[in-house]
């Protein structure tokens, strides 16, 4: 069945609408604006629910000319990062009418909440890359404003600007893969397309095409690690991660939703999307060691974690790095982990975050060292967090451990298949999930043994906050169930229905065999079976010595090298403290600037008349009457005797021969018009320079040898310049120039007619091509010469007045 | 070949306001009041000669009834059409701007007459065919913008003012030479009539090897205006001393002149010469007066990118992040031209991306000059050090430059994402044609994005992010300011979302830059096959 429309669009708007009339409701409601936004979400949950059964596209065309449109695609994986983000959703703004209490800036944090789930349901629904690309920003802006929320904070701008820096610049990376894949689907498929899905020309409907287009062009590498990047950006992949722990900064509702639930879920989710347009070996090696590894790494720093928050940020990391590990591995139970685990860790890991919040505001800190006991005064709580923790520990028979079994699956099986170094995969998948399970246990920990006496009084939280967490785990718990009766015969078929049509968006199509998902409680002894026993069974003896290994990894996380945090903070340092640029480069010196230019000129004009090959003319000897060539000699020495003017005065009265001897040689060159021009601008121009120089200090500085050595190369280089651009200009002959068509039109000689008398109004050529042919030149300049008069008048008027603005 | 009055109207009215706010300066709000009817007046000149170029293609007018090449042609085609709706746009704005944010006496000294002689200078260069012409519209543009610069009239505005105008005057002189010289050696003036000689170099007797060398000569004119590197020097200087409007118009407006020159002037008229025996300096190839000015771009685009972007993260104000930002950004309008030139394939994208992203720049970054000058005028600081809490006092301003600095950054659905997408895109379909140093362009378009993020995110956590300073405590946003933002504000936001119309005029300018024929028909001259 095709969706419908206007139901899909209508799960897009109502968010962003929600969000654009959020400041009117504030006002009304005031605190009570999260039931508001609680309801919105409500709304695209039910719409979403009511398009569950559709499969396909819908298609509204945005910007034709460049193929852009806004595609919706429904189908298991869309559905599922739906349900997502409309269904955590009103847990996550429900709990924040409780968490929000009295906090600043509510108006704006519900907006923006709001706006964030759009753009999730976008990412979620989209079909056209412009259009995912669209909604994956936004979702990295909304992080940004919301990890901004404390605004005074150094800590919380800090982390924002760390998380808009590394999302942000992910997406370009992403982006730019996108474009590749775009201009390869020329070649591949015929048309340069956005369409990822859900048409007949879509990428995904010519995969084997457009990789054979992409290995054949050798863009296959470049193309996986640009989407890579994105997605590990946005997912918080090592070396990447580093911005997710930062962003517990962020009012705790938000680290649920975003930062564990739905926005760090778009990695993965890409990475499923794109799983059957790019799985190839390549794919395998690039995704798998990245997801192992992030796996691996964040799940030690959990252990290092000495903040409750920072635990479930770098614990969430380190699910989805299974997650993307599981989309990595090319076989079926590859993909199932993946759909699998992103139910699971949603379930567990957003009841994990309301149960931090709850613990935070109730217990007054998050040190992991202050806190124990909590089970007394937080029954409900401690029971919440028995089953999402056990989830996340993957301890059956709680939910992530069915998910932790088919990623050991996945692993074995492709060792087992490729051998060799491919021994690895399982080896390092069961050594981070020992990690998994000590920090979960940790975690668990902080409900039992003794309560320190320096924890306060710790109430009971208020009924709204309790409920969300209580339905995640209830959900979790039994999701965790299903297992357990599906063992029996007794399927929990409209989940495995489901994450069947989920694993179906992340396998290649025509791949054969259809998908049966399900799971249960191990019956025999497969190989997965025994490495959940050895994870268990290690975490179990390692507990006793978890303080050890704790400072271990903290020895180890603070070497610099080591980290990537020192990477980003040395560098951007380093970069919000440049000084080259102005200390180099704009020097504020006139001298430096205006050697550069006319260096930059020279150099730009010389290089293309020889790369052109233009020849100079021959020098045939001088060929001018020796009258013309005393004047230009004297103006030469005139020219050189002004480098030399021991003042202001002796220097502009040295140049002003220079001036004189061009008049001349107009003269001499039967220029009269020219020269009275020259000699009246000369003499005006040296009256003023005079004038203003009185007013001048007399100093007159003393050039060092290197500089005036220097000033004088610079000085070769521009009259070398300008003689060849002269002499190649002066050499040129073309045809038909403008000049002979009015010379043959002039006055003179009287054989040329009137015709310049008669349609120009005058006889004489110079003056008719400037007020008739030229005229709008003239005008232009007149306006010039009037402005220079009126510029005058503003820097006198203005030097009295202008300070004052 | 069809005379069109129409073509002239815009020039005009800015001259006819100028005129006319002369000559009331003894009735100030009578001035302001004929000074913003007439840069509407101007709006609607240029909306009416778009209409008709866009449903005309290429109008033309011959002043002074003389055809072509004889007497000064005016051209307007889409891509004229184009940079003028982008300059009405901002000079409506920041007209708006300047109305309540300079102080009374200055308006009337000389602001209204000068803003619009530059208006006037603006839209001559935008519409003339002429290069001599060209030079002359120059010359009306720069003369008021020197004025402007030193307007208040401070110790670092003289300063600003004098090396703004010192390099302005060498280049000039620059301009002079090389036109002169393109004149002697091409006998034209008459950009179409040198783009058909060019065209048949051999039967006007032009040798294309020295032409190469003076549009190069010119070329670094049109670099300073543009201000791209290593041209930049007198860009951020400049920018701080000048009143907060002007410097968004000189950002917003005159900067894209150097750009629309450079694509008039390298993809319609010297692309049209080949030079027979090729390039002969290592690293160069081909034969076509672009395969020199490509590399040649893609090492300005670089220079401009890096320093620009460096420049900007560091900064200690508002404006010094704005101005280096704009030395950045041009980068960004030149790398697709530098692809684009080199190559063919990709060559009308190439202009497209290169229009789009200064019609982003326009809009976003006039909007960033004015919030910086709105929190002047409320605040009286513009450094760092001295505001910070913005977002507390002055929501809706926030938002604005929130707005402008997401457009800059390119994030969809605002108008700057797609300058960003067809500047990539340019240099991903080049890499995938194989072409010559496509994908060291995409590196750096991408590293130049990072560093746009990374120094307006700072400017945002450092200036509207923090604790309220003292100087912000209590400070408020002149209404009026923040309307003419929020205005430019919303304008990102409806020309990304609806962008087809943009694009489709965009691709038409394109089109119109490289169907050389055309345009030299256009103007009324035969082209020799």
């Amino acid at each position: 069945m095709q969706p419908n429309q206007t139901v899909l669009l209508a799960v897009l708007a109502l968010p962003f609408l929600g969000a654009a009339v959020t400041p009117l409701v504030y006002r009304a409601l005031g605190e009570r604006t999260a039931y508001f936004a609680a309801a919105i979400a409500g709304g695209c949950l039910l719409l979403i629910a009511s398009q569950a059964s559709t499969h396909g596209s819908v298609t509204l065309p945005w910007i034709p000319s460049l193929g852009v449109s806004l595609s919706l695609y429904v189908d298991g994986l869309a559905l599922l990062i739906g349900f997502l983000a409309s269904g955590v959703g009103v847990l996550i703004f429900t709990y924040s009418g409780g968490y929000m209490h009295d906090e600043p800036g509510q108006m704006k944090y519900y907006a923006t909440l709001q706006a964030f789930m759009g753009s999730m349901l976008g990412v979620a629904f989209a079909a056209d890359l412009v259009a995912l690309f669209l909604f994956w920003e936004l979702t990295s802006v909304a992080s940004f404003l919301l990890i901004g929320h404390y605004r005074s904070e150094e800590s919380s701008k800090y982390a924002a600007r760390k998380s808009m820096l590394i999302t942000v610049a992910g997406g370009l990376f992403m982006l730019i893969g996108f474009l590749v894949l775009h201009g390869v689907a020329a070649d591949a498929i015929g048309t340069a397309t956005f369409r990822l899905v859900g048409s007949e020309n879509s990428m995904l409907a010519h995969a084997d095409e457009i990789q054979e287009a992409l290995r054949s062009a050798g863009l296959l590498v470049p193309v996986l690690l640009l989407i890579g990047i994105g997605a590990a950006a946005k997912s918080a992949q090592v070396p990447l991660h580093i911005w997710l722990p930062n962003a517990m900064e962020a009012p705790t509702p938000v680290s649920a939703f975003l930062h564990s639930a739905t926005m760090v879920k778009a990695g993965v989710y890409l990475v499923g999307r794109f799983r059957p347009l790019l799985l190839t070996d390549e794919w395998m090696i690039l995704f798998a060691t990245l997801g192992l590894v992030t796996m691996t790494v964040t799940a030690m720093l959990a252990i290092a974690a000495s903040d409750i928050k920072e635990l479930l940020a770098y614990s969430t990391a380190s699910h989805l790095g299974l997650i993307v590990a599981g989309y990595g591995l090319s076989n079926v139970y590859g993909a199932e982990t993946g759909a699998f685990h992103i139910v699971n860790h949603a379930l567990f890991k957003a009841a994990l975050f309301l149960v931090a919040g709850i613990v935070a505001h109730e217990a007054g800190t998050r040190a992991i060292d202050e806190l124990g006991g909590l089970r007394h005064d937080l029954p409900v709580t401690a029971a919440v967090t028995v089953v999402a923790a056990l989830g996340m520990a993957g301890v059956p028979p709680f939910n992530g451990f069915y998910s932790k079994e088919l990623l050991f699956e996945a692993t074995y099986e492709v060792a087992l298949h490729d051998g060799g170094v491919w021994w690895l995969l399982p080896v390092v998948a069961v050594f981070g999930s020992v990690f998994t399970f000590l920090y979960s246990i940790r975690f668990l920990m902080l409900f039992f043994g003794e309560k320190p006496h320096e924890l306060g009084e710790v109430h009971s939280p208020p009924a709204i906050m309790l409920a969300p967490p209580v339905v995640l785990g209830v959900l979790a718990g039994v999701v965790g169930l299903g297992g357990v009766t599906s063992t029996f015969g007794v399927h929990l078929t409209p989940l495995t229905d489901f994450v069947t049509r989920v694993v179906e968006s992340s396998v290649a199509h025509g791949g054969g065999h259809e998908i049966h998902f399900g799971y249960h409680l191990p019956t025999k002894l497969k190989p997965a079976v025994v490495m959940s026993a050895i994870t268990i069974g290690v975490g179990l003896v390692a507990y006793p010595f978890f303080d050890h290994l704790r400072d271990g990894v903290r020895t180890l996380r603070s070497v610099p090298l080591l980290s990537p945090n020192f990477y980003y903070d040395t560098g951007t340092e380093a970069l919000d403290e440049t000084e080259f640029v102005t200390t180099h480069l704009q020097t504020g010196l006139l001298r430096t600037y205006a050697t550069a230019l006319v260096l930059a000129v020279s150099a730009m004009t010389l290089g293309a008349y020889a790369a052109a090959g233009a020849n100079l003319p021959a020098f045939t000897g001088v060929g001018l009457a020796l009258p013309l060539v005393l004047v230009l000699l004297v103006a030469i020495v005139g020219a050189f005797a002004v480098t030399g003017a021991p003042s202001h005065v002796a220097g502009v009265l040295t140049l002003s021969i220079l001036g004189f001897m061009v008049a001349i040689f107009y003269i001499l060159a039967s220029a009269p018009d020219l020269a009275l021009t020259q000699l009246v601008v000369e003499t005006l121009v040296l009256v003023l320079f005079l004038l203003v120089l009185d007013k001048l200090p007399a100093f007159y500085g003393e050039p060092s040898r290197l500089r005036s050595a220097r000033d004088g190369l610079v000085s070769v280089v521009v009259g070398a310049t300008v003689f060849t651009t002269v002499l190649l200009s002066t050499k040129a002959t073309p045809n038909d120039v403008i000049a002979e068509f009015l010379a043959k039109r002039a006055g003179v000689p009287s054989e040329h007619g009137t015709y310049l008398l008669d349609w120009g109004g005058g006889g004489n050529i110079v003056n008719v091509i400037l007020v008739d042919f030229r005229a709008f030149d003239t005008m232009g300049e007149i306006s010039v010469v009037a402005m220079a008069a009126l510029s005058v008048v503003t820097i006198l008027a203005m030097r009295e007045r202008g300070e004052v603005q | 070949m069809s005379l069109s009055h129409v073509v002239i109207a815009p020039m005009l009215v800015a001259l006819v306001t100028a005129i006319v706010t002369l000559l009331t300066r003894s009735r100030p709000t009578l001035q302001g009041g004929l000074s913003l009817l007439g840069v509407v007046g101007y709006a609607v000149a240029v909306a009416v000669l778009v209409g008709d170029v866009l449903s005309e293609t290429v109008l033309t007018y011959q002043l002074s009834n003389w055809a072509a090449p004889f007497g000064i042609t005016l051209v307007a085609d889409a891509l004229s059409a184009f940079m003028l709706v982008l300059a009405a746009v901002v000079s409506l704005a920041a007209l708006a701007f300047s109305v309540i944010y300079v102080n009374s006496y200055g308006q009337r000294v000389s602001y209204h007459p000068l803003f619009h002689f530059m208006l006037v200078g603006v839209t001559g260069s935008f519409l003339t065919g002429d290069i001599f012409n060209l030079f002359v519209w120059f010359e009306v543009m720069l003369m008021p913008s020197y004025v402007f610069v030193v307007f208040y009239s401070g110790k670092a505005h003289t300063s600003a003012a004098l090396k703004y105008t010192v390099l302005n005057l060498i280049g000039s002189a620059v301009m002079l030479v090389a036109i002169g010289g393109l004149y002697s050696t091409t006998g034209t003036l008459n950009m179409a009539d040198m783009t058909r000689r060019l065209l048949a170099a051999e039967e006007y007797g032009i040798d294309p090897a020295p032409v190469l060398g003076l549009a190069a000569l010119l070329f670094a004119v049109f670099a300073l205006k543009a201000g791209i590197v290593p041209f930049q020097f007198w860009v951020p200087e400049a920018y701080s001393a000048a009143p907060a409007p002007i410097t968004a118009v000189l950002a917003g407006v005159t900067k894209k002149v150097g750009v629309y020159a450079i694509i008039r002037l390298y993809f319609t008229v010297f692309a049209a010469a080949t030079l027979p025996e090729g390039l002969g300096l290592p690293g160069l190839s081909g034969t076509s007066f672009l395969a020199f000015f490509g590399p040649v771009m893609f090492l300005m685009a670089l220079g401009s990118i890096f320093l620009g972007g460096f420049g900007a993260v560091s900064r200690p104000d508002l404006d010094g992040v704005f101005a280096y930002s704009s030395i950045g950004q041009v980068g960004f309008i030149v790398l697709p031209l530098a692809v684009g030139a080199t190559v063919p394939a990709v060559r009308s994208l190439a202009i497209v991306a290169a229009l789009v992203y200064s019609l982003n720049h326009a809009i976003a970054k006039s909007l960033l000059f004015l919030v910086s000058g709105t929190v002047d005028d409320a605040v009286g600081a513009i450094t760092f050090d001295d505001i910070g809490g913005l977002t507390g006092e002055m929501p809706v301003l926030s938002a604005g430059f929130f707005v402008g600095s997401l457009a800059l950054i390119g994030i969809p659905p605002l108008t700057g994402f797609f300058g960003k997408l067809l500047v990539f895109q340019v240099a991903s379909d080049a890499t995938i044609a194989g072409g010559n140093g496509a994908t060291l362009a995409l590196a750096a378009a991408l590293a130049g994005a990072i560093l746009t993020i990374a120094y307006l995110s700072r400017a945002w956590k450092e200036g509207f992010w923090g604790e309220t300073t003292g100087a912000v405590e209590g400070a408020t946003a002149t209404p009026g300011l923040v309307a003419v933002v929020v205005g430019l504000a919303t304008l990102l936001v409806v020309v990304g979302v609806g962008f087809d119309p943009v694009y489709q005029v965009a691709n038409a300018a394109a089109d119109a830059a490289l169907a050389r024929t055309d345009y030299v028909r256009a103007v009324g001259l035969e082209v020799s096959s």
